[in-house]
C-alpha cells in the first residue's frame, strides 16, 4: 500500500548513479502540433514540452544544456533553491548559453515536490521551450497513491512571442476579441439603465481599459502535456486507485480554472510544497504555479479534465480512463467574467467627480463608498485601503456574490465552481510542515504593480526594468513584501531562489510558494526569509508583461561566509525574461 | 528553522482532554463495525501511530469476535482521529468534522476543547462533542485508548475524518482471518 511510482523513473535519460545523477539536455528548433495549427517552436530533447526530469532530494544534479539554437539560451529551474549561478536568469545569473555551445548545470536537490524548468531567454519559453521536473523525497509523504501523472498546461499561440510582443505594443487591444459590442451597451442599457451603461462606459474609457481585460492575449490553443483539446491526453486508472495529479501551469499569459466533473479533489501540494490537504470541486492555477491533487475514480469510466481559461476565450482538456480511447463529456465554456469597478479599485489618480451618480438608487446593496463593509474576519493580510473615497455605487457591479478575500470585494473575477462547491481559495491554504518559524518581519517593502494597458507598458512602482535599481536585501533578515496591484490585471509575481510566505493570516501555517498571484484591485504581503546570498530575478511570470519591464533584479548583501557573492561582476548582456 | 517549537507549544495546553472512549453512543455509529469492548475480555493491544497524515501500521489483521486494545498516539504536528467504522460511516462522519473545523474547534495542531465542552446543537443532532466509543481525536504529542470488539466480519477501515486527511490517504484496513 506504500506509494508506487508507476510511471518510469528509470525510463528517462540516464538513470541516476546513487545520490548523483547527470542529465543531458538539447534546445532544438521543433514542430509543434496543436491540433488547430502546426507551428515552428523551440523545445527539448527534440520535443515541446520537454521530457520530464525526475531527480531525487539530496541528490547532486548535473545537467549539460546544449544548444542547438542560432540564438542565445539558457534553462531556469522554476522554484528550485540552488546556488544564484545555477538559477539560469540571463544578466543576473549568468551570461546565457551561446549557440552550439554546452553549458553544465551543477547543484544539490534540496526540496522535493511538482516544479518545472524553462527558458529564461527572450520568447523561447512561449515558444514552447518548457518540462516538468518531480523530486521523489527523502521520506514517506504525508499522503498516498497508486499512480501518478504530470499535467502540464501551455496557452500555445500561432504567432512567435517576438511577433506577439511587437502587436502589443502597437496595439494593445490586438489579441482582446470580447470587447464589448455596441449591441451589448444596449442589452445592459435595458437591464441596468441607459445613464448607467453609458456612466459605466465613459468610466472605463477614462481609465483607459477596457472591461474584458481579464487576459490580453486571446487566440491560443490550450495544451495539456503537449496535446490540444481534440488529441486529448489521457492518463489510464484501474477503478478505485488513488491518481495524484500535478498540475503545472507553464502559459505565457493564461489563469486556468481546473475541474474534473464527477471526481473530488484534494489539494496535498501548492508549488512543490505539502499544504494540509483541501478537499475541493475546482481550482483557478495561475501562471507559474503548481497544485497537486488526488483523486480517487472509482467506476469504470471516462472523467474529463477541463480547465477553462479565466477569461473562457479557450480551454484545455485531457482525459483519465480505464482504457485508452474513452472519452467523457467535454462540458461548455462558461460565460467570460468581466471586471468590475470593483477590480479596477486600487488605481489611482481617478477623478469621476464629473459623474452624475443619481442613478444608484436601482443597485441598492451595491455600496462600495469604503471599505467598512469588509466584513470577512479571515482577511488577515488583505488591505483595500486603496477603495477609500471612491464611491462607484452607480457603476456595474459583480452580479456573481462570490467572494474570495483574495479577490476585490465585488470583484467580477471571483471565481465559482461550475458545479456550485468548493472552489480553492488562497486562503485555504495551510503549510503541511512550515519550513520557517513564525517571526516578526524586519522590514517591510512596498511594490506597487502598475502599468498602462494603452502603452502596452508594465512596471513595479512606476518604473520599469531597465530604469530601475535593483532590490538590495541584506542576509538573514525577513522581508514583508506588499504587493498593491494598481492594474486591472491580474500579476503572477515570481521570486528566485527563496521562498515566498504567503500571508494567508494562519500565521505560523502560512504556505510557502514560488509564485504569488495579485489580483486586481487588491493588496496581497507574503514575508522571506533572506536566507540565499547573490543576485536574483522577481518578475511577473506573464510573459509579455515581464518583458515589458514588470521586472527586478534583487541583490542580497553579505552571507553566510566568505561566499560574499561578486555580484555585480556577472555580465549583462543577455536576455532578460 | 524547524516547526518543533510549535509541537512544544502545541502540547503545552494542558487541558484535559473530553475524548472519553466509553461516552454515549450517539450518531448512529456502530453499526456493522463491532461494539465498544470489555476490558476484560481483551486478547491483545495494538499500538497506532499517528502521523501526518498516515497511520502506523497501515493495516490490522484481526478475528472474528476478538476484543482489541488500541493504545493510539498522535506522533504529527497535526490534529487526528482514529476512527472504527465502514467507509460509508466515515464519509457521514466527514461532514460533521468539517464543521468542527468551520467552527473553529479543530484548527492545525491545536483543539478547542471549551467549544467541545459546550453542548452546541448543530442541528440533525449533531454537536461539537467528539465523545464516540469508537474513535479519538488528539492532538500532536496526546495518546488514548480504545477497547473495540470486532462482533462480525465487515468491510472496516480506520480512519482520520480530518478535513482531506481521509481522501489524502490516512486510512488503513482491518483484515479478518
Amino acid at each position: 500500500m506504500r506509494t508506487t511510482f508507476l510511471a518510469g523513473l528509470a525510463a528517462l535519460l540516464i538513470p541516476a548513479l546513487g545520490l548523483a545523477g547527470e542529465y543531458n539536455l538539447t534546445v532544438d528548433r521543433v514542430q509543434i502540433d496543436t491540433g488547430d495549427f502546426v507551428k515552428e517552436g523551440i523545445g527539448y530533447n527534440g520535443e515541446s514540452p520537454g521530457p520530464v526530469l525526475r531527480f531525487k532530494q539530496g541528490e547532486e544534479v548535473t545537467i549539460n544544456v546544449t544548444n542547438n539554437l542560432d540564438e542565445m539560451t539558457s534553462i531556469h529551474w522554476h522554484g528550485l533553491i540552488l546556488p544564484y549561478q545555477q538559477d539560469g536568469v540571463p544578466g543576473i545569473s549568468f551570461p546565457g548559453i551561446k549557440p552550439g555551445e554546452t553549458f553544465t548545470y551543477r547543484f544539490p536537490i534540496q526540496q522535493a515536490g511538482t516544479y518545472w524548468f524553462h527558458s529564461h531567454s527572450g520568447f523561447q519559453e512561449p515558444d514552447g521551450a518548457y518540462g516538468a521536473i518531480v523530486i521523489e523525497p527523502e521520506g514517506r509523504e504525508p499522503f498516498r497513491y497508486d499512480r501518478e501523472y504530470v499535467v502540464q498546461l501551455t496557452d500555445k499561440h500561432p504567432h512567435s512571442g517576438d511577433r506577439i510582443m511587437r502587436n502589443l505594443k502597437m496595439m494593445p487591444d490586438y489579441y482582446n476579441r470580447q470587447q464589448q459590442t455596441v449591441g451589448e451597451f444596449f442589452s445592459d442599457a435595458a437591464e441596468h439603465g441607459f445613464m448607467n451603461t453609458l456612466k459605466d462606459r465613459m468610466a472605463w474609457g477614462d481609465m483607459r481599459m477596457m472591461k474584458a481585460d481579464v487576459e490580453d492575449l486571446q487566440g491560443f490553443t490550450a495544451l495539456i502535456n503537449g496535446k490540444g483539446p481534440e488529441q486529448n491526453w489521457t492518463g489510464i486508472f484501474e477503478p478505485g486507485e488513488r491518481i495524484r495529479l500535478r498540475f503545472i501551469n507553464s502559459s505565457a499569459m493564461t489563469y486556468f480554472d481546473i475541474r474534473i466533473p464527477g471526481l473530488n479533489m484534494t489539494v496535498v501540494q501548492a508549488d512543490g510544497n505539502n499544504v494540509q490537504p483541501v478537499n475541493v470541486d475546482e481550482f483557478r492555477i495561475g501562471v507559474a504555479e503548481t497544485y497537486d491533487v488526488i483523486v480517487r475514480p472509482r467506476d469504470e469510466q471516462a472523467y474529463t479534465i477541463f480547465a477553462e481559461s479565466m477569461g473562457r476565450s479557450g480551454f484545455a482538456r485531457a482525459t483519465l480512463a480505464p482504457k485508452e480511447g474513452m472519452e467523457g463529456v467535454v462540458p461548455e465554456l462558461r460565460e467570460p467574467a468581466r471586471l468590475t469597478m470593483a477590480d479596477m479599485a486600487g488605481m489611482h489618480g481617478m477623478d469621476h467627480g464629473s459623474m452624475d451618480m443619481s442613478g444608484s438608487s436601482d443597485m441598492a446593496g451595491m455600496d462600495h463608498s469604503g471599505t467598512g463593509s469588509m466584513e470577512q474576519s479571515d482577511m488577515a493580510g488583505m488591505d483595500h485601503s486603496n477603495m477609500v473615497g471612491m464611491d462607484h455605487s452607480g457603476m456595474m457591479m459583480s452580479n456573481t456574490g462570490a467572494s474570495d478575500p483574495f479577490y476585490a470585494k465585488g470583484s467580477g473575477i471571483v471565481p465559482v465552481a461550475a458545479n456550485g462547491g468548493k472552489f480553492l481559495s488562497y486562503a485555504d491554504l495551510r503549510a503541511q510542515d512550515p519550513l520557517y518559524e513564525d517571526r516578526e518581519p524586519t522590514r517591510e517593502i512596498e511594490l506597487k504593480l502598475t502599468g498602462n494597458m494603452e502603452r502596452y507598458t508594465w512596471s513595479i512602482n512606476g518604473v520599469k526594468y531597465e530604469d530601475a535599481d535593483p532590490i538590495r536585501l541584506q542576509y538573514g533578515e525577513r522581508v514583508r513584501f506588499k504587493f498593491v496591484n494598481e492594474t486591472m490585471m491580474t500579476h503572477p509575481m515570481h521570486l528566485h531562489g527563496m521562498w515566498s510566505i504567503l500571508d494567508v493570516g494562519a500565521d505560523q501555517w502560512n504556505p510557502i510558494k514560488h509564485t504569488v498571484s495579485v489580483q486586481p484591485g487588491t493588496t496581497v504581503y507574503m514575508e522571506t526569509e533572506v536566507d540565499e546570498p547573490g543576485q536574483w530575478a522577481f518578475h511577473c511570470h506573464l510573459s509579455y508583461h515581464a518583458a515589458a519591464g514588470m521586472f527586478r533584479k534583487v541583490i542580497v548583501e553579505g552571507g553566510p561566509d566568505t561566499t560574499q557573492a561578486q555580484t555585480d561582476a556577472v555580465v549583462d548582456n543577455g536576455g532578460d525574461a | 528553522m524547524n516547526a518543533s517549537a510549535f509541537l512544544v507549544a502545541a502540547t503545552a495546553m494542558t487541558i484535559s482532554a473530553t475524548v472519553s472512549a466509553a461516552g454515549a453512543h450517539s450518531g448512529g455509529h456502530g453499526g456493522g463495525s463491532g461494539e465498544p469492548g470489555k476490558a476484560s475480555e481483551v486478547s491483545r493491544t495494538i499500538n497506532v501511530e499517528m502521523h501526518d497524515n498516515y497511520y502506523e501500521p497501515e493495516s490490522i489483521e484481526v478475528n472474528p469476535g476478538e476484543t482489541v486494545r488500541f493504545v493510539i498516539e498522535n506522533k504529527g504536528k497535526l490534529v487526528h482521529e482514529f476512527n472504527i467504522g465502514t467507509p460509508d460511516m466515515h464519509e457521514a462522519h466527514q461532514e460533521e468534522m468539517m464543521m468542527m473545523v468551520e467552527h473553529g474547534v479543530i484548527q492545525g495542531g491545536t483543539l478547542n476543547h471549551d467549544m467541545m465542552e459546550m453542548e452546541m446543537d448543530m442541528g440533525n443532532g449533531h454537536s461539537m462533542k467528539h465523545d464516540d466509543p469508537n474513535s479519538v481525536l488528539l492532538e500532536p504529542g496526546k495518546s488514548k485508548e480504545i477497547v473495540w470488539k470486532f462482533s462480525e466480519q465487515g468491510n472496516i477501515e480506520f480512519a482520520c475524518n480530518v478535513p482531506g486527511h481521509y481522501q489524502a490517504g490516512m486510512y488503513g484496513d482491518v483484515n479478518f482471518n
